[in-house]
Order: C-alpha cells, then sequence, then structure tokens
C-alpha cells in the first residue's frame, strides 16, 4: 500500500475532519484534521493501516495567527511512510483529547507538551510536569512570548 | 611555640572541675593549634594523596569523567579513585549544566560528603554556563553556591585535563591554599 | 505510583546522583520485602531547553548545540539536524562526504556500545569487564580523534558535507585497531555466554515481548532484541546506505542478555560496514561544487517549510522535525529521542521483579538521560 492509497482510504473514512493533506513524497504525508477526532483517526491509523509507531508528538506555538498547532508524527513498524498529523488549537484555551488510550508512548509527550506549551489533554492518565520543577508550571517556556529566556542571570557573561 | 588555648564555656556549671597541673582543652582547639604548626604539612600530604572523588555524570564531561577513571587513563596510579557514593568522597566534580531541578540534589550530595572536602567545576557549563548560559532551566552562578578550587575549562575538557585539575589541587592542599580547610 | 505505603511495603528512592548511566535521573520504586511492587521514573535533572536555544540561534551554531543532545551519539544527531537542513534547503551531499559521515557515524556507534555495554557488565558485577572495553573504546575515540579533533562533542558535519577530509593513514589505523576489537569482541561474547553469574543474572529477566514492545513504541537494540527487524538504515535509508552491505541484528528472546547480544553483533556489523566504505570511497569534493557551502558556511535561509528525519542512533530512532519560516534561525525544531519511549518501558517491565534486578534492566536498555530531558 504506498501513501496514495492510504490517504485515500483515511478521508473516505473521515469526511470532513481530515483536510489539507498534501502528500510530499512517496513516504512523507501532511494532513491536518480536527481537535475532537484526533483519538479516532489514531484508532484507525493503528488498526486498518498499521501506523503502530507514534515517533512524536509536540506542538508549535503561532501568535500571530492566534494558534497553537499540536502535530502528530506517526510512522509504522512494516511500511516506510510517515504520516504528520496537525490538530489547530485556540491559544487562550488549548484543549486536545489524549492519544494514550491508542498510543501508549504518548504518555511522556503529552506530559511534556503540556508544561512547555500549556496544552491541557483530557483524559490523560497522569498529568504532572515532567521535565521542569512544579514551581515553573504555568510560566509555558516554550511559547514565543515567554519572557525567562534568554535568561540574563549569569554573571560571568562579557 | 603557640599556646594552646583553653575553651572557656559559657556557663559556670558546665565549666569543667579545675585540676592541679592538667590543662582541658577541646578537639576542635587541637586542630586549629595543628594548622599553625609542621603537623599540619604531614596531614596534608596524606590528604593529597587519596582524592578520592564522586562519580556523578551529569552531561557531556560525565563520559569524559567516566573514563578519567578507567583503563587507559587510569587514575588510580595518582590515589585518585572514583567512587560510587559521596559519603566515600573527598572531591566533588560538577561535571556539567546544573539545572534548577537539580541544584538541591547537588547541595545534598554536598552536604553528605565528609570533610575536607574539595569542588572541581568542570567543563565550561559549571563555570559559567557553556552554550547553556541563557537557558530558562540552568542555574548560573555555581561559584557563589560552591567553594570550588580548581576551574576546568573546554566543553569538554579532555581526560588529561581532569588529571591536571587533580595535581593543581594537590598542589594547592600542598600549599595550604585550598578552600576545604580553613587555616 | 500511588504514594501510600501498605504493611511492609517502602518506597526506595533510586538516584538522582547514581552511578547507573551517564546523567541524573529518579527511579523511585515501592517495595514489598523484595519484590517491586509499583515504580515511577522522575526526569528533568538535567533538561536544559535545547529546543528553545536552537531557536535563537542561526542554522550553523545550531550544528554545536546539537551535539550536546546525547554525548555519545554526537555525529548521529548531527547527522539527523543537517539531514533536515539538507532537506529543506535541497542540497545535495557529494559522494565522498557521505561516506565520511557513514565511516564517522559506525565509528560512533562502536565507541557508544562499548561504553554502553561494559557499563551495564558493571552493573550485573562485572566491574573488569568495564575496565577491557573502556581499553578498546579509547582506540577507536583516537581513530575519531584523529577524524573530527575533538573525542565527544565533534560539531563535524556541516551543510552539504563535512568539515574535514579524512588523514592519511586513516586506513591503516583502521584495520590495525579493528583487528584487536575482533577479537576483543569474541572475547567479550565468550565471557558473557559462559559465565554463570551472568547469565543467571541475565537470561530471562527483563523480558519484552515484540508485540509490547511495538505497541510502546522502543526502537533501536531493545526493539531487535524480541526480534523486530526494523532499523532506520533498512527501512528508510539516508546517505549511502543502501549501497552498503549489511545486515539487521536481531536475536529473539528479548530479554536483557539479549539486548547485550544484539550490541555486540551490530559492533561486527558497524566494523564490516567502516571496511566496506574505505575501499570503496570515491575521490572527490567535499562539498556541493559552484555552491557557496563549505567549512564556513554563510548566513543561510532556509526556505519556509517543514520536514521531519530520522537516522538511526545507536539507541534506536532518532528524529528531528524542523519548522522553517524563511530566516536563518529554525522556527521550531523537535527532537524526538530513541530512549524516550524506551524509559517509559521501566515501570511495565519492572513490575514483579526483585531489587537486584532493577539495575540490570534499567542498564540494559542503555539509556542516555540527557537525551531525553534535552
Amino acid at each position: 500500500m504506498d501513501a496514495k492509497t492510504m490517504i485515500d482510504s483515511l478521508s473516505s473514512q473521515f469526511t470532513g475532519t481530515i483536510y489539507d493533506v498534501s502528500v510530499e513524497s512517496d513516504i512523507r504525508i501532511i494532513a491536518k484534521v480536527k481537535p475532537e477526532n484526533v483519538k479516532d483517526i489514531c484508532r484507525y491509523l493503528k488498526d486498518k493501516l498499521s501506523f503502530g509507531h507514534l515517533c512524536c508528538e509536540f506542538a508549535v506555538d503561532y501568535p500571530n495567527r492566534n494558534e497553537i498547532e499540536v502535530v502528530y508524527v506517526i510512522g509504522s513498524y512494516d511500511h516506510p511512510v510517515v504520516l504528520t498529523l496537525k490538530a489547530i488549537l485556540p491559544r487562550d484555551n488549548p484543549e486536545i483529547e489524549s492519544v494514550v488510550p491508542v498510543y501508549w508512548n504518548a504518555n511522556w509527550y503529552e506530559r511534556e507538551t503540556y508544561e512547555l506549551f500549556g496544552v491541557k489533554y483530557l483524559n490523560h492518565p497522569d498529568l504532572r510536569p515532567l521535565v521542569l520543577p512544579r514551581e515553573m508550571l504555568g510560566e509555558w517556556p516554550l511559547r514565543k512570548d515567554y519572557k525567562g529566556f534568554p535568561n540574563k542571570t549569569a554573571r560571568n557573561l562579557v | 611555640m603557640a599556646e594552646v588555648k583553653a575553651v572557656t564555656p559559657n556557663n559556670k556549671e558546665d565549666m569543667p572541675e579545675e585540676i592541679p597541673g592538667v590543662m582541658t582543652t577541646s578537639s576542635s582547639a587541637i586542630s586549629d593549634f595543628l594548622k599553625k604548626t609542621k603537623a599540619q604539612d604531614l596531614i596534608n600530604w596524606g590528604r593529597k594523596n587519596s582524592l578520592w572523588f564522586t562519580v556523578n555524570a551529569m552531561g557531556c564531561c560525565g563520559v569524559e569523567l567516566l573514563s578519567t577513571g578507567m583503563a587507559h587513563y587510569d587514575t588510580d596510579r595518582f590515589g585518585i579513585i572514583p567512587r560510587n557514593s559521596p559519603r566515600h568522597a573527598d572531591v566533588l566534580i560538577i561535571s556539567g549544566y546544573v539545572t534548577k531541578k537539580y541544584l538541591p540534589a547537588l547541595q545534598r550530595i554536598w552536604d553528605q560528603m565528609p570533610a575536607p572536602k574539595w569542588v572541581i567545576c568542570f567543563g565550561d557549563c559549571a563555570i559559567s554556563g557553556g552554550p547553556f548560559y541563557e537557558s530558562y532551566s540552568t542555574a548560573q552562578n555555581i561559584d557563589e553556591i560552591f567553594p570550588v578550587d580548581v576551574y576546568v575549562p573546554g566543553c569538554p575538557p579532555r581526560c588529561e585535563a581532569l588529571i591536571q585539575a587533580f595535581v593543581e589541587l594537590q598542589q594547592k592542599i600542598a600549599a595550604k591554599k585550598d578552600k576545604g580547610t580553613e587555616y | 505510583m500511588d504514594n501510600t505505603v501498605g504493611p511492609s511495603e517502602m518506597i526506595v528512592h533510586l538516584g538522582p546522583q547514581h552511578p547507573m548511566m551517564p546523567g541524573p535521573f529518579r527511579l523511585n520504586a515501592k517495595l514489598r520485602g523484595e519484590t517491586v511492587v509499583d515504580s515511577e521514573v522522575e526526569m528533568g535533572y538535567i533538561h536544559k531547553g535545547i529546543e528553545k536555544i536552537l531557536e535563537s540561534k542561526t542554522y550553523l551554531q545550531g550544528i554545536t548545540i546539537v551535539d550536546r543532545i546525547c554525548y555519545l551519539a554526537a555525529l548521529t544527531n548531527e547527522e539527523a539536524y543537517v539531514g533536515c537542513v539538507e532537506k529543506l534547503a535541497g542540497i545535495e551531499v557529494p559522494q565522498r562526504a557521505q561516506y565520511i559521515r557513514v565511516i564517522m557515524e559506525e565509528l560512533s556507534r562502536i565507541q557508544s556500545h562499548l561504553l554502553g555495554m561494559g557499563e551495564y557488565a558493571s552493573f550485573v558485577g562485572f566491574v573488569s569487564m568495564f575496565m577491557y572495553t573502556i581499553k578498546e573504546r579509547e582506540d577507536v575515540m583516537s581513530i575519531m580523534d584523529s577524524v573530527t579533533g575533538a573525542r565527544v562533542t565533534h560539531s563535524f558535519l556541516r551543510f552539504g558535507g563535512v568539515k574535514d577530509d579524512l588523514p592519511e593513514g586513516l586506513k591503516e589505523d583502521v584495520k590495525h585497531v579493528f583487528a584487536n576489537l575482533r577479537k576483543a569482541i569474541d572475547s567479550y561474547e565468550d565471557m558473557y555466554s559462559t559465565d554463570t553469574i551472568y547469565k543467571g543474572r541475565t537470561v530471562g529477566i527483563g523480558v519484552l515481548q515484540a508485540e509490547a514492545a511495538k505497541d510502546i513504541g522502543v526502537s533501536g537494540p531493545p526493539l531487535r532484541a524480541t526480534g523486530v527487524a526494523f532499523d532506520i538504515r533498512k527501512a528508510e535509508p539516508y546517505l549511502v546506505y543502501k549501497d552498503l552491505d549489511f545486515k539487521v541484528c536481531t536475536q529473539t528472546a528479548g530479554d536483557v542478555f539479549a539486548r547485550v547480544q544484539v550490541r555486540l553483533d551490530e559492533m561486527r556489523e558497524s566494523m564490516y560496514i567502516i571496511e566496506q566504505c574505505l575501499d570503496q570511497i570515491p575521490n572527490g569534493p567535499l562539498f556541493p561544487e559552484g555552491t557557496a557551502y563549505g567549512r564556513r558556511s554563510p548566513v543561510m535561509r532556509v526556505p519556509a517549510g517543514e520536514v521531519f528525519h530520522r537516522v538511526e542512533d545507536p539507541r534506536g530512532e532518532m528524529g528531528f522535525y524542523m519548522v522553517s519560516d524563511g530566516s536563518d534561525k529554525p522556527y521550531r525544531v523537535k527532537i524526538r529521542g530513541p530512549v524516550y519511549p524506551t524509559l517509559q518501558t521501566l515501570p511495565p517491565l519492572l513490575k514483579g521483579v526483585n531489587v537486584a534486578d532493577i539495575v540490570a534492566i534499567a542498564g540494559s536498555m542503555d539509556t542516555c538521560t540527557s537525551e531525553v530531558d534535552r
């Protein structure tokens, strides 16, 4: 099965929820999805199209468009196609369904995205900060308008 | 020769009984007295030749730290032995970026080490932040927190540089210029 | 993990400072007697915000930073980063540079496995094995040192090529070192497969089934030890890997012993790859001709776009997702490290094992915490 037939199968299954599909090469597809359907689509990808390997999940901040994009990069152990799914969320209150029930290793990716960007994952089993100390929760350091970077406290700076 | 000063407790009740011909003193008074004599040179000679360090790999420099203690560079021949427990160690090597989350743990390791103890800043990150000086999660100005004796620049420094750092620390101890003991 | 402690239960904190692996992390294990009931991993002790720092550096400066993501695989990190930029900007790497990159990346795989394997042997009580592997590792490091000029963080790759050509006489050096290394690896294998204590501590311990490993998202040696022949060098060939002859090393047991065995076999394959490269390497330029790319490439603006590029790290699949907005700095870089999913498998794997096996299982994953924290 090549990239074209995969994306055809996906769009026929979820009409209207997948848009802006672009097949970049034989092994790369980028598509946008409605945030409320992410979990169902991931379930279909894993069960029917053997996309069983979540490469990573992260967010990109676009303050100009007032949007936060949550990106899922999903690969497979059986074929070389890598699918990039993007869900666009409002910047003021980003909330999205967790995909941990489908992809087990999304757990830490979602915890990290939560503490760095403030994206709230609904029905996540354990949404706690992962890499930052607890006091820093709420600063969302990887957002573009974060004030604490660059950190100027180093005394030895020229 | 300097005089041994007897410690006088504040309360009258704590005063030890006066025994004719015997001068009472405390162990800190003895060690303070010894610091001014030639005996300290002998103690320092012993100390400088068995500098055991904690294996506390915190970053890229941690890899060089591991290799320094191992077969090829073999610091054991200088009495510099890697120890896994801070309670066995004399030297804390800060081998990388200190983050805000790790700083309390590092201070705890430092507290667990028995005196006399020394600190070596290994690598640019520990000295001035290195490539991560502007990061939001690293703690800066480590030398204000720990009494650093030797700085080893490099990103990461080579194993030979760490051996050189130990040699300099030994020279400092021999010259009574180190920060591990108050002279 | 539930922090309430029942009768005859206790919580043991392993870490953050411990000699178990290069980099601090904390493992909280709840024990009932000697058995682990539950455990959790706490990360972030060396989180340095590389993804944020990369956004403020130009593309060329970024090479120095990505070196320090995982210091045991600096060259493969660079390959993933540089590969992203090359894909976005459409740069063709000349053949000679590609071969040099493969040679260096495979050398870096050998040194990483030597360290990881030796360190692992010391966790299960074989400290002298660590001494043996480090001795061989120093020889490999000196070859890498002679090419890149650094031991750990190389900054060797450039957009469109590599910083330097191979020095003269490298082939003879490599031949000499590999002859010793082959003998050494045979003797390691001999020691591993005959020592009763070592086998007692590793065979059948920490078994990860193929289906579970796939479900969790594990890659690299822990996955190949379960029998899944998944290797990015074969699945999605980059550089000249498609012209080279090598096999993906697998084992079927999925236990701790199999993971170490996979690493031993991979070192042999890497040596075979390097020898092929040294025989086949063509003469030619190190950078695409007629372009401005060179050792000191000018301030470059990369066309806007998004790209995901992945390479095979010593520990598994290393991927970079790069978003460019057309300026001289990346808009967003996401680093997908191979250890990130592997460390997540610890709590389910440790359930029901003995305390002594915690180190045996956690160490066999050859984790690099710096890469998880970034």
